[in-house]
């Protein structure tokens, strides 16, 4: 069943990003153009092709924002709400599967942004620079051994639940917010904030805890030896990485819990 | 095109007053096989429950049969027809009759005001 | 398992409003049935609870004898009063969706009641009228080979040839193994083609009975009963 919602919600939102990842690709490649014909009558429409690309990049991202909200809000909380939960899916399957949707096109965003900059600025320099920022890359990992992968792959963890703890955050936000009858958007935004002061709350808590240990740590870092800087980046990942987990899971829970029990459709 | 069915009469009493009328003036001649249920409700646009009702009455009054897996049939037997169709036109009369005597009319004036009617046809 | 629906002392409380009050009812399987009441009597508040949207505050509600979940949304189909449609749809991805998610689906049929009503299958839902897009709503809902059907005003903003059509098609859905149940307000349209129906007023139900019963016993149709019952 999963699969099949994500079929629809991918065609759904494919067709607002689709068109802006072409788009940006052809501003790149007229970008391209210009820069090597370089011209003085071209000057003018050089800048604003330039200002077109930052623009539709920025654009991109703020889309997938407005999607995340507007794709969960109508789909689930408006009238289409009433096909969706006549469906026979449970409830965390829809989340599951805006949730993953999303998150697929913030990292496909990620990769056709950086592709088309690429294309843009690609010359004989740009990829010799690729070519020693790689291989430092790989000689840094060589040298850190396991403890420099387990690091790495902590970011990357780090990253997609952070993403994602943040995208369950909003869907809670949104459906709280539903609850209330006459002023949902109000609802919504101040679930949100709310929801942002207690994470700050317990994260404030956890770095003064210990007697103030993690901060203080962070202090000292310098003074360690390469192992112990390895491990405290260790530990401090993930913990970080649990902070988010714990509050991704909370917000999940809650958002299921109030779709299954507290669903409000006009 | 749905039956004509008043709306404070039941209506299976009203299917089966529409469907004697049918046998009796041949549109539903003896011996035929009748639509089905479903076919019959959907003309009617009423309840197949409701047309089911009207028929087993039908059938336990003897105007229709039913054949297990051929389905149903109006009866051969002319002269039960004729029975139906004379106690129909009875009915009639004696609506008219009432009628009649509700403007005023005993049964004599009434015959031969009906007499001076037909003459003038 | 001869009753389809099923409300045990069903309760359900808002805040500042008692929509359900202790509500006990057996609809069996085989039945076109009215649900009749005015505005806020509690209707759709017993649709949505036999839907699984929304869930009792106490008492049971039994569909085929399961208490809502996903395997009662597989053999309920129900036509709700707006439309919920994806609007960026065309009618055909509208169909290969329903065909998706619901094995009980009848594609053949779906496309056959649209040619009926004159839909173009390619247009997308956006572009359409508010009659056309109910139509292709309801279209969807009754082709669907469930066991309950539950319709929310089907015929409330359709014209009076669409409206004879969709209830001829709703007489022509009937089989032994499915109930309909017609929560409406259209009653003498709707009169002629039901078994039985149910009144609803604040929360309670008020009379159940056959239509025939009512004008054998009381001489009246069900709209001038309702009239009389629920007069303003």
């Amino acid at each position: 069943m999963l699969k099949k919602l994500l079929k629809y919600e991918i065609k759904a939102t494919g067709r607002i990003f689709l068109p802006m990842y072409a788009l940006l690709i052809v501003l790149a490649l007229i970008n391209k153009f210009f820069y090597s014909v370089n011209v003085d009558y071209l000057a003018i429409p050089q800048i604003l092709t330039m200002t077109a690309f930052v623009a539709i990049i920025v654009g991109i991202f703020l889309m997938t924002l407005v999607v995340t909200i507007q794709r969960f809000n109508k789909n689930l909380l408006t009238d289409e709400g009433y096909l969706s939960f006549t469906l026979p899916v449970q409830a965390h399957s829809h989340i599951n599967c805006k949730m993953i949707t999303t998150l697929m096109w913030l990292i496909l965003s990620g990769i056709v942004s950086f592709i088309s900059i690429f294309i843009m600025t690609i010359n004989r320099e740009t990829i010799d620079s690729f070519k020693n920022f790689f291989s430092l890359m790989g000689s840094a990992l060589a040298i850190a051994g396991i403890d420099g992968y387990i690091i790495f792959f902590e970011v990357i963890f780090l990253c997609i639940f952070g993403l994602l703890s943040e995208i369950l955050s909003i869907y809670a936000a949104i459906t709280i917010g539903n609850m209330s009858s006459k002023h949902k958007l109000l609802a919504g935004i101040g679930s949100y904030l709310g929801m942002g002061l207690i994470e700050q709350f317990f994260a404030t808590i956890l770095i003064t805890s210990y007697n103030g240990k993690i901060g203080t740590d962070f202090q000292l870092f310098g003074n360690y030896s390469a192992i112990n800087q390895y491990r405290q980046a260790q530990t401090i990942l993930l913990l970080l990485i649990v902070f988010v987990l714990v509050f991704g899971t909370a917000y999940y829970i809650l958002t299921n819990w109030m779709l299954n029990n507290k669903l409000n459709l006009e | 095109m749905p039956w004509k069915l008043k709306s404070d009469r039941p209506i299976y009493a009203q299917l089966i007053e529409h469907i004697q009328l049918f046998i009796v003036s041949g549109i539903y001649p003896a011996g035929s096989k009748l639509p089905s249920v479903r076919d019959l409700a959907s003309e009617a646009s009423v309840n197949p429950n409701t047309m089911q009702r009207a028929l087993s009455q039908l059938e336990s009054e003897g105007l229709l049969y039913s054949q297990r897996t051929s389905g149903r049939f109006v009866t051969e037997d002319v002269e039960k027809i004729m029975d139906t169709k004379n106690n129909l036109a009875k009915g009639l009369i004696r609506e008219f009759i009432q009628n009649m005597n509700n403007l005023g009319y005993d049964i004599k004036q009434t015959v031969s005001l009906i007499e001076n009617t037909a003459e003038e046809e | 398992m001869n009753n389809i629906l099923e409300c045990q002392n069903l309760v359900k409380f808002y805040p500042g409003c008692l929509a359900l009050n202790s509500v006990n009812l057996t609809v069996p399987k085989g039945r076109i049935v009215g649900l009749l009441g005015p505005n806020g009597s509690g209707k759709s508040t017993l649709i949505k609870l036999a839907n699984g949207l929304i869930t009792p505050t106490s008492g049971k509600i039994l569909i085929n004898g399961m208490k809502p979940g996903i395997e009662t949304k597989k053999i309920v189909s129900y036509l709700p009063e707006r439309t919920y449609l994806n609007d960026w749809m065309s009618v055909n991805n509208m169909i290969e969706f329903f065909s998706d998610f619901y094995d009980n689906f009848n594609m053949e049929k779906a496309y056959d009641m649209l040619k009926r009503l004159g839909v173009n299958p390619n247009q997308r839902l956006k572009t359409m009228s508010k009659g056309t897009k109910e139509k292709v709503q309801l279209i969807l809902v009754m082709s669907r080979e469930a066991e309950l059907y539950l319709l929310d005003e089907p015929i409330g903003g359709v014209d009076p040839a669409a409206r004879d059509y969709i209830l001829d098609t709703i007489i022509g859905n009937y089989n032994e193994n499915s109930t309909i149940i017609i929560s409406t307000h259209l009653i003498s349209d709707v009169e002629k083609i039901l078994d039985e129906f149910i009144f609803i007023n604040q929360g309670n139900v008020i009379l159940t009975s056959t239509v025939d019963d009512i004008r054998e016993n009381e001489n009246k149709s069900v709209d001038a009963l309702f009239r009389e019952v629920f007069k303003c």
